[in-house]
C-alpha cells in the first residue's frame, strides 16, 4: 500500500521530498505552542478550506472534469451541519452531524453527477450547469428569511444564515482553538495521504486515463461513467467536508459563502497553485488564503480583486499554475539535470491536454 | 463457429445509409479483412460492431450473446479488443502507463511487470517506455495502440487500418505480429486498405460495396473474382 | 381573448423575453467560438450603469440604452482584442480568463462606485384588460426580445457578414482558407455578443435595483437556456427560452419566482440526460 504514496500522478518523491514533508509537519505541531490562540484559530479557517481545493484539484487537474460547484457542496454540508448539530443536540452528536452532512453532500453530488455525466456533460458545461445549481441554491437560501423556513428547529435565516448550532464536541469539551487546529492537522494528513494513494493506484490510472482520452478508456473496458462518477463524488465530498468544518468553526453559515463571489475561489486556489498536482495545490491554497485573509482585513474587494487578477494572470501567463511552475524550476535546480525538455515545458504541453 | 454475427444491420445518419443490410460472420481463429473502396461503409461497419453506434436495424451478436444495444467496454469486457483509426493513447502519459493502464485489470504483482516488459519489448518500445506516448513518432503511436489492444489478451481483435501512415517495413512487422497472435488462438478482424498487407494476412475476406456486402470468400477466391477487381481490386493493383 | 388568457401570455412573455435577452449575447459568443463569456453579466451591468448614467444626465431613456449597448459591444471588442483572442484554442482558459475579469470588474465597481447607485425608476404607463392590469414596459421588453432575434435572423440569414459568419461557424479553417478573416469576424461576432448583454442590462436597468454584483441575477438563466439551446441561437436559444419560459411561467404562478428558478434548473438537469446534445440538435436533425 504505501508504495502508492508515490507514482507517475504525483509530484514529490524520495528521502528528500518526504523529509520536508516531516519537518513542515513537525512544524505545524509544534506552531500552537509558540503562537497566540487567535493566530492558532486563525490558521484553522485556512486550513478548512483546504479539502475543497485539493478536492476540485482531483476532480478537475486529474479527472478533467472542471467543477465549478464546489461552493454548492460546501454550502449543503456546512447547512446541514447546522440543521443536523441543532436538532440532535450538541456534544458527541455533533461528530455524526459531521459525518452525516458530509455524507448527504457526497449523495447531492452523486444525483447530480449521474444526470450530468450520463448525459454526457463535460468541459466548459460541466462547468455552467454546477455553477447554474450553486448560485440558484445560494439565491434559494438567500430567501428563506421568514419564519416559515425551517428544518425541525433549525431556522435557514435568509441572508443572515443560520446560527446556534454547536461547535465540534466530544461530550462535554468543545473541540475549539488548538484541539481543533491538530483536529484539522490529522485530518489534511489523511487526505492527503489518501488522495496521493488514490491517484497512484490503478483507479487513479483510470482516472487520469479518461481526462486524457475518455474514448480510448472506454475502449480498454472501463465504464468511464462510473470513474467520472467516483471522482465528483470525492471530490465534491471534500467540499462538503470544508464546509461542515466551516460551520462548525464559526457556529455560523450565510447563503453569501456559497454563491458569487465565494464559488470563484477554489478554481482561483487551484490553477494557480497547478491543477495537475495534489501537493502544489496543497501548498499553493495555504498561500493564497494566506494572503487573501490579510489583505481582506484593509478591504474585502481589494482581496477580490486580486483572486480575479491571479485567476487572468495564471491562465494568461502560467496556465499549468505558478507554483507548480515554480516548484518544478526549483527541483529541477536542485537536481541539476535541466534538460530542455523537461520542467515547464513537459508542464506547459500537459496543459493543452484537457481542452483535446 | 462465428465468434462474430452480424445479422441484417444497417445504419442511417439522416438521409445517408451508410450500411444496408449487411450480414456478416467472422470464424473463431480466422484473420477476417474486410475491405472495400472508399466510402464502401467499413469504418462504420466497423463502429457498430465496437458500439459507438447504435444501428438503425439488425443485431450483432459476439459469442452467441446479443451485444447490439451494449456499450464499448461492455462488449470490451466480453473479450473484444479495439483499435480505432487514428492513434489514440493517452499522450500526456508516459508509454508504460499507457501499457500498465491496458494490463491493470487482467495482471496484477509481478505478473504484471513481467507481461509489461514483454510487450514493450514485442513493440520495440522499451527504450522509449518513460517518453510521454504523445512525443512517439505516428508509427509508434499505432503500434503502442496495438500493444493495448493486445494487453486485454482478446478472443477477437479490431483492427481498423492499423497500418495507416507506417513504412512498408513496419507495415510487415505488424503483419507478422498478427498472425502471431493468431497462430495462438486469437481472432481477428481487420479494416484495410492496403492489399499488400490483406494478401500477407488474410484468411477470409469480406468486400463492402456502397454500403452492402459484394462478395466474401477466402482470400484465394476473392483475388481470382473479376466483379471485385472491377470495383476495388484493379485501382488497387493501378497504384 | 379574455383577460385570463391575456394575463397567461403576459406572464409567459415576460419570462421569454428576460430569457432571451440575458441568453442571447452569451448563445452568440459560444455559437461562433465555442467560449463562455463568464464576465457576461458584468457587461449586462455594464449597460444598465451606462443607461442610467446617461438618464440622470438628461439624455432620454431609449437613447441612452441604445448607447449602453454601443458601449458594452466596444468594450467588448476590446476584451476580445486583449484577452479572449489568445485562447479560442483553449475554450476552458477563455472561461477562466473572463472569470477573473467578471471578479476584478465586479469588484472593483464595488470599491469605486460603492453599493448605492440611484435608479431611475420603471418607466409608468400600465392598462389594464378586465380586472387585470398589466405594465407597458414589460411588453415593450417582450417586444424588444422579438426584435432582437428578428435582428439576429436578418444578420445572420441575410447579410454577407453573417454569411461568412455561418461558414465559419460551420469549419473555421475552411472558410479561412476561402478568405474569410475569421480574426476579425470572432471580434465582430464578440462585439455583438456584448453589445446584447449591455442592452440586457439596460432595458432591464428602469425595473431593479442598481448594484455592481446585478449581473449574477441574469447569468443562471443565460447559462441554463445556452446549455440546452446549444449552439445555434436562431433555432438553439429561442425554442430553449419558450420551453424554459413554459415551465417557468406554470412554477411561477402556483409557488413563486425561486421555485420557478429551481423547476427551471432541475428540467435543464433532466433535458441534459434525454437530449446530450441539446435542443437544437434535434431540431436541425429533424430539419434535414
Amino acid at each position: 500500500m504505501l508504495k502508492l504514496l508515490e507514482g507517475p500522478q504525483t509530484l514529490g518523491r524520495g528521502k528528500i521530498f518526504w523529509s520536508c514533508f516531516l519537518a513542515v509537519l513537525a512544524g505545524a505541531l509544534i506552531y500552537p505552542l509558540f503562537a497566540d490562540s487567535y493566530d492558532v484559530g486563525n490558521f484553522s479557517y485556512f486550513l478548512i478550506w483546504i479539502f475543497m481545493a485539493l478536492g476540485l484539484c482531483l476532480m478537475w487537474g486529474y479527472g478533467g472534469m472542471l467543477s465549478f460547484g464546489q461552493t454548492l457542496f460546501f454550502g449543503i454540508a456546512g447547512y446541514g451541519y447546522g440543521v443536523l448539530a441543532i436538532n440532535m443536540g450538541g456534544g458527541t452528536m455533533t461528530i455524526a452531524a459531521l459525518v452525516l452532512s458530509v455524507i448527504v453532500a457526497m449523495v447531492a453530488a452523486g444525483i447530480l453527477g449521474y444526470f450530468m455525466i450520463w448525459g454526457g456533460i463535460s468541459g466548459i458545461f460541466f462547468g455552467i450547469v454546477t455553477l447554474s445549481a450553486t448560485l440558484v441554491l445560494a439565491f434559494f437560501l438567500g430567501q428563506t428569511a421568514g419564519p416559515e423556513w425551517h428544518i425541525g428547529t433549525a431556522r435557514l435565516n435568509g441572508f443572515n444564515g443560520m446560527k446556534g448550532m454547536d461547535p465540534l464536541a466530544v461530550g462535554d469539551f468543545y473541540i475549539e482553538g488548538s484541539a481543533l487546529y491538530y483536529v484539522m492537522i490529522a485530518l489534511i494528513v489523511i487526505v492527503y495521504v489518501a488522495l496521493r494513494m488514490l491517484v497512484n493506484s490503478s483507479v487513479g490510472n483510470v482516472i487520469v486515463a479518461t481526462r486524457e482520452n475518455p474514448q480510448r478508456a472506454e475502449m480498454l473496458g472501463y465504464d468511464v461513467r462510473k470513474y467520472q462518477l467516483l471522482t465528483f463524488v470525492i471530490g465534491s465530498g471534500l467540499a462538503g467536508l470544508s464546509g461542515a468544518l466551516y460551520t462548525s468553526w464559526g457556529q455560523f453559515i450565510t447563503p453569501s459563502s456559497i454563491g458569487l463571489p465565494a464559488a470563484a475561489m477554489p478554481i482561483v486556489w487551484v490553477a494557480f497553485s497547478g491543477r495537475s498536482d495534489l501537493t502544489a495545490t496543497l501548498v499553493g491554497s495555504f498561500l493564497l488564503l494566506f494572503g487573501f485573509q490579510t489583505i481582506t482585513i484593509y478591504s474585502q474587494q481589494a482581496a477580490l480583486v486580486l483572486m480575479g487578477a491571479l485567476l487572468l494572470a495564471t491562465v494568461m501567463l502560467a496556465p499549468q499554475g505558478f507554483v507548480l511552475g515554480i516548484g518544478k524550476l526549483v527541483v529541477d535546480w536542485w537536481t541539476g539535470r535541466r534538460r530542455p525538455d523537461s520542467g515547464p515545458a513537459l508542464a506547459a504541453g500537459r496543459l493543452q491536454s484537457d481542452e483535446t | 463457429m462465428a465468434i462474430v454475427d452480424v445479422q441484417g444491420v444497417s445504419k442511417r445518419f439522416g438521409g445517408l445509409t451508410a450500411v444496408s443490410d449487411v450480414d456478416l460472420t467472422v470464424n473463431t481463429g480466422e484473420i477476417h479483412c474486410l475491405i472495400g473502396p472508399n466510402g464502401a461503409g467499413k469504418s462504420t461497419l466497423f463502429k457498430l460492431i465496437v458500439g459507438l453506434y447504435p444501428p438503425t436495424k439488425g443485431s450483432i451478436f459476439f459469442d452467441t450473446v446479443d451485444i447490439t444495444n451494449e456499450r464499448p467496454h461492455a462488449r470490451v469486457q466480453r473479450g473484444m479488443s479495439i483499435k480505432m483509426q487514428a492513434p489514440s493513447v493517452f499522450k500526456e502519459l508516459p508509454v508504460r502507463q499507457n501499457i500498465q493502464i491496458a494490463l491493470q485489470e487482467r495482471f496484477s504483482g509481478a505478473e504484471r511487470s513481467a507481461e509489461e516488459e514483454r510487450l514493450l519489448t514485442l513493440l520495440d518500445l522499451a527504450p522509449d517506455s518513460g517518453k510521454l506516448a504523445g512525443a512517439l513518432s505516428h508509427g509508434q503511436q499505432q503500434w503502442l495502440e496495438i500493444g493495448m489492444a493486445l494487453a486485454l489478451k482478446p478472443q477477437l481483435l479490431l483492427l481498423d487500418e492499423p497500418t495507416a501512415g507506417m513504412s512498408p517495413e513496419e507495415t510487415f512487422k505488424t503483419g507478422e505480429l498478427i498472425k502471431s497472435f493468431n497462430s495462438e488462438g486469437m481472432t481477428v478482424l481487420v479494416v484495410e486498405h492496403d492489399m499488400a498487407f490483406v494478401r500477407q494476412v488474410a484468411q477470409r475476406v469480406t468486400v463492402l460495396h456502397l454500403g452492402k456486402i459484394f462478395a466474401r470468400g477466402s482470400l484465394e477466391a476473392i483475388l481470382q473474382d473479376e466483379k471485385v477487381a472491377e470495383i476495388y481490386l484493379g485501382k488497387a493493383h493501378a497504384h | 381573448m379574455s383577460a385570463e388568457l391575456f394575463s397567461v401570455f403576459y406572464q409567459f412573455a415576460d419570462v421569454f423575453a428576460f430569457l432571451i435577452l440575458s441568453a442571447a449575447g452569451l448563445a452568440i459568443v459560444f455559437g461562433m467560438m465555442g467560449v463562455i463569456n463568464m464576465a457576461h453579466g458584468e457587461f449586462i451591468m455594464c449597460g444598465a450603469y451606462v443607461t442610467v448614467g446617461l438618464v440622470n444626465l438628461g439624455v432620454p431613456l431609449p437613447i441612452a440604452q441604445i448607447l449602453a449597448a454601443l458601449t458594452a459591444g466596444i468594450i467588448g471588442v476590446a476584451v476580445e482584442f486583449l484577452i479572449v483572442r489568445r485562447f479560442y484554442k483553449r475554450p476552458l482558459d477563455s472561461l477562466l480568463a473572463t472569470w477573473g475579469l467578471s471578479l476584478i470588474v465586479t469588484q472593483s465597481m464595488l470599491l469605486i462606485v460603492g453599493s448605492a447607485v440611484r435608479g431611475i425608476g420603471t418607466p409608468e404607463g400600465s392598462f389594464a384588460i378586465g380586472e387585470y392590469t398589466f405594465s407597458t414596459y414589460r411588453l415593450v421588453l417582450f417586444g424588444c426580445a422579438v426584435a432582437v432575434l428578428a435582428g439576429l435572423y436578418i444578420i445572420f440569414m441575410k447579410t454577407p457578414f453573417g454569411v461568412i459568419a455561418r461558414a465559419t461557424m460551420q469549419n473555421a479553417a475552411m472558410a479561412k482558407a476561402l478568405g474569410a478573416r475569421t480574426g476579425r469576424i470572432y471580434s465582430i461576432s464578440f462585439g455583438i455578443g456584448t453589445a446584447l448583454a449591455g442592452l440586457c442590462g439596460a432595458l432591464y436597468a428602469p425595473t431593479m435595483t442598481l448594484i455592481p454584483t446585478m449581473g449574477a441575477t441574469f447569468v443562471v438563466e443565460s447559462f441554463v437556456t445556452v446549455v440546452i439551446g446549444g449552439a445555434n441561437v436562431l433555432l438553439g436559444t429561442a425554442p430553449a427560452a419558450v420551453f424554459l419560459a413554459m415551465i417557468r411561467m406554470a412554477l411561477n404562478a402556483s409557488y413563486g419566482q425561486i421555485i420557478g428558478q429551481i423547476g427551471m434548473l432541475v428540467a435543464v438537469i433532466l433535458i441534459v440526460r434525454v437530449l446530450p446534445e441539446g435542443l437544437s440538435s434535434v431540431l436541425v436533425r429533424r430539419g434535414r
